[in-house]
């Protein structure tokens, strides 16, 4: 009983193990995170999920002199880490980038919708862009007229809620009624500006405009592209004393429902930001200020015709006086050029105006740094300095230095699925892998009887190991993975056909019930054995091929085949054996017809144990 | 029943099979090669308004793409496979169908691309795999039947199965590639190296028992032994094929359409691997014994008698 009921505390520990991993969506245990929100939680490849397989390959001729390139480890090694950063940068969800064997680059992207955007933000050849970054100049807004405001009011904004407060007043009025101290102490404090009809709609457009702006903006920065920096308006109230409000946020105006009045929002005089209290406010500038408007308009970055090609070098160093950490710059001549017309120009244009623009420089479309000109630079080197720590310098120069592609790509293969596809395959695959579960079950609980219902119980517990073991690891599954898994339950199940037929064989025999369970067991062995050996032979050499070619259906193929079998062989012997040796303890021993398959009806006597 | 005894039946049946698939694949266009093995792309595309095939080729020739090939997936959904396209050349072809096909919008459902490069490596590599596969197979066959007289053969016998089962399949596939214009792929080759693994499963269940009933009955004939050993394991053969079959023929209908081909393959491979096992692999452990060809054995003649 010994070993035998180890074993019962082992499938025990596994069944329930299996159910932990499965029965949670995600698992998560310090660095061991797995799970997603998928069946199961279960990695799934691009075809049940949509995405693109996309396979590069290293040019090894130049294009234009047709001389040999060379592409070292170092180089890939590179390519890959400016793929990754351009992908990733681009908020194009998580990309799984690998190295096909000397010269070839994979890059997949799962749950991808917009593939044509991420192969042109992959193939960007020169992505290191310098712009002039012209810096504007503020200016007073003319369109608005003193005559177009009508008035200016401090007090709260109107509330949405047309319930009547407790005052008897409607929320919807222009004029704030008294509220209670705690909803005042939450609320803003807005100068409430009352324009005629054109005031409003000059007024609209300016602040409407900067709100564009600013979305645009915060957009580019979330997806890495560029839009130039957003437009502000400068407010002052004045009264007894003058309240001056820089860069008031697009978000901080509002227009006061189908009126021409606007509210815009005073911001907190205290350190903390805290709203200010509206008795502060009108202490200082009244109840009724006037109001005047300056826009900053922010700036424009134009282009000029400076790229990561006419950068031939960008290293750290030490500023020779100050020590403090720089980025060495070195242009080749072309760049050179353009550098010192374009130094030459912001100089020129900072001793008329006094405003000092800046050389913008774009990684992939991300800004980098934007270091302002101090002087004009004609010889081809220049510096960027600024308040750097050694690393940032080392960061800045390096991503200088990798902006291009260390080499040129070209796609060789792709291979692009729907989201909605992957989602129908998905679909199909799982009622396809549950009636084909079902179909066996049934067969075997029909045709062998008792010990078939323990091999169905084996079975069901195998495919829920094996899905578990593909999480833990985890084995991405994909549409060839599935087919695979189905036919390792196939595979499964002709262990357990051999172990019966051996059984059945022992049974007529007239061995004892348990002898004959133990033989069948050990005559069937090396038959499963030898037979898995040669389905996992050939799936190692699956392996190789695909790995040859990153073809990662067929790798997705081989090794969910493989760890089917591996597990398949485990839970034919371990488990079927287990439930079967405890049946042959029970009282269903003897009901001997249960044991024998359908129509074995010819057994000479059983002895009994 | 004597399973041995009737071996030149079970060889006329395999020609039957084998012969038609050979011919077909002589002649031209053979095994019908996607582009995985060629080269070109494929895309999926599900038409918001209502297409018919025969517009769709016009089309398609319109925008240049004489060369496509359209097949019908679904309701208003096509597999087209042309030359290999670039990113623009792809827009272009799909804006031009949505433009003149269908104004409500067209979902690309899927799209491939292969470079001739890939294709011709894919070719390579695959001749290699199967080689491969073969080999480790036969080694392993070889080592695991160490302890029987003349190992070599369960070893060579395992192979000529094998390539007995490819050759059905592949033939099959030349003959549906002519009638109902079936194309191969990575997927084809990725069910035929399955079928491969299956094949040599099911004759190493059959040869498990060879070798246990030679230990058995050391003095007893090899045609004797093997119709034994036939006899008590076809029952497990054709459970096994059959509950394989039933498990394929459900994904068959449920699954989707991606891994038909693959299906159809397996269905093939796995009636072709039943069938080897004992009508093939079996036998020519009686031939290669009782030198049923001398000339290209050159030995065992001596026994021959004893076969009949």
């Amino acid at each position: 009983m010994g070993r035998y009921g180890r074993t019962v505390i082992l499938i025990g520990v596994i069944v329930i193990l299996v159910g932990l991993i499965l029965g949670f969506q995600t698992i998560s245990i310090a660095d061991f995170q797995r799970g997603a929100d998928t069946p199961l939680g279960l990695s799934l490849g691009l075809d049940l999920q949509g995405g693109g397989h996309l396979v590069y390959q290293a040019e090894l001729t130049d294009s234009v002199t047709g001389e040999p390139l060379e592409v070292t480890p170092d180089k890939m090694e590179s390519l890959k880490r400016t793929i990754e950063r351009r992908v990733n940068g681009a908020g194009l969800g998580e990309p799984i980038i690998q190295i096909l064997g000397a010269d070839r680059l994979l890059v997949q992207l799962p749950g991808v919708g917009d593939l044509a955007r991420a192969k042109e933000i992959i193939g960007e050849t020169a992505s290191l862009e310098f712009k002039r970054r012209e810096i504007l100049v503020p200016r007073d807004v003319t369109e608005i007229t003193a005559e177009e405001i009508v008035g200016v009011t401090i007090g709260y904004f109107p509330e949405p809620d047309p319930v009547p407060s407790e005052g008897g007043a409607t929320s919807t009025d222009a004029t704030p009624e008294p509220q209670t101290a705690e909803a005042e102490s939450s609320k803003q404090v807005f100068a409430l500006v009352e324009f005629t009809e054109d005031g409003a709609a000059d007024f609209a457009a300016i602040f409407q405009k900067h709100f564009a702006e600013f979305v645009a903006f915060q957009n580019a920065q979330v997806t890495g592209g560029n839009a130039p920096p957003p437009g502000f308006l400068d407010v002052t109230l004045e009264g007894p004393e003058q309240l001056r409000m820089p860069e008031v946020f697009p978000f901080s105006i509002q227009q006061v429902a189908t009126s021409t009045t606007f509210g815009i929002a005073i911001p907190g005089a205290s350190p903390t930001g805290e709203p200010p209290i509206l008795e502060d406010v009108t202490a200082r500038v009244g109840e009724n200020p006037s109001i005047f408007f300056t826009e900053i308009q922010g700036s424009v970055d134009e282009p000029i015709g400076l790229t990561g090609d006419d950068l031939s070098r960008a290293f750290p160093g030490q500023h020779t006086a100050s020590g403090q950490p720089i980025v060495n710059l070195e242009f080749n001549d072309q760049g050179t050029r353009i550098f010192g017309e374009l130094t030459q120009d912001i100089i020129a244009k900072e001793q008329a105006t006094g405003v000092r623009d800046q050389i913008a420089i774009f990684l992939d479309n991300q800004e980098l740094v934007s270091p302002e000109v101090r002087s004009a630079i004609t010889a081809g080197t220049a510096i960027i300095e600024g308040n750097f720590t050694i690393e940032r310098v080392q960061n800045i120069a390096l991503l200088l230095e990798g902006g291009r592609l260390p080499v040129d790509i070209v796609l060789i293969q792709e291979r692009d699925v729907d989201a909605i596809l992957g989602a129908d395959s998905l679909a199909k695959s799982v009622v396809a892998g549950i009636v084909g579960l079902a179909l066996v079950l049934t067969f075997m609980t029909l045709y062998y009887r008792l010990p078939g219902l323990a091999a169905s119980i084996a079975l069901v517990i195998y495919a829920a190991l094996v899905l578990a073991i593909f999480k833990i690891l985890p084995v991405t599954l994909t549409l060839s993975g599935v087919a695979a898994l189905i036919l390792s339950i196939g595979m499964a199940v002709d262990a357990n056909i051999l172990i019966f037929e051996r059984m059945k064989d022992e049974l007529r025999a007239g061995r004892t019930l348990l002898m004959s369970i133990n033989i069948g067991f050990d005559r069937a062995w090396p038959a499963i054995r030898d037979g898995n050996v040669s389905t996992l032979i050939t799936c190692a050499i699956l392996f190789w091929f695909a790995d040859q070619l990153g073809a990662s259906i067929v790798q997705g193929f081989a090794v969910t085949l493989a760890i089917g079998v591996a597990i398949s062989m485990f839970t034919a012997i371990t488990v079927s054996r287990t439930l079967l040796r405890f049946l042959a303890t029970t009282r269903a021993t003897r009901a001997t017809r249960v044991w024998l398959p359908s129509g074995g009806s010819e057994i000479p006597q059983m002895a009994s144990d | 029943m004597n399973f041995v005894g009737v071996r030149g039946w079970f060889y006329l049946i395999s020609l039957l099979v084998i012969v038609p698939g050979v011919v077909f694949l002589a002649i031209a266009p053979g095994l019908r090669p996607g582009i995985d093995f060629t080269g070109g792309s494929t895309l999926t595309l599900d038409f918001e308004t209502s297409v018919n095939q025969s517009d769709l080729r016009e089309e398609l020739a319109g925008l240049g793409h004489p060369e496509a090939t359209v097949q019908k997936l679904g309701d208003d959904t096509y597999f087209i496979r042309t030359k290999e396209l670039n990113s623009e050349e792809k827009s272009a072809l799909t804006d031009g169908l949505e433009a003149r096909l269908s104004p409500d919008g067209l979902t690309e459902l899927s799209f491939d691309l292969v470079s001739p490069v890939v294709a011709s490596e894919t070719v390579i590599n695959a001749i290699y795999a199967v080689i491969a596969a073969a080999v480790g197979i036969f080694i392993y066959v070889w080592w695991a039947f160490r302890n029987v007289p003349s190992p070599f053969r369960y070893g060579a016998a395992a192979i000529v199965a094998l390539i007995h089962d490819t050759v059905i399949v592949i033939g099959l596939f030349a003959i549906l590639g002519v009638l109902l214009e079936i194309e191969v792929g990575t997927m084809f080759l990725i069910a035929l190296l399955t079928v491969i693994g299956y094949s040599v499963n099911d004759t190493i269940v059959v040869f498990d028992r060879i070798r246990e009933n030679v230990t058995i009955h050391p003095n007893r004939e090899l045609s004797e032994v093997v119709n034994l050993s036939i006899s008590e394991t076809i029952g497990r053969s054709l459970n096994t094929s059959l509950t394989l079959m039933v498990t394929l023929l459900a994904l068959y209908l449920f699954g989707g359409t991606t891994i038909r081909e693959f299906l159809l393959v397996l269905l093939i491979g796995v009636v072709a691997g039943t069938y080897s096992s004992i009508a093939v692999a079996s036998q020519v452990l009686i031939s290669w014994e009782y030198g049923d060809i001398p000339w290209l054995f050159g030995r065992g003649r001596r026994q021959r008698a004893a076969a009949a």
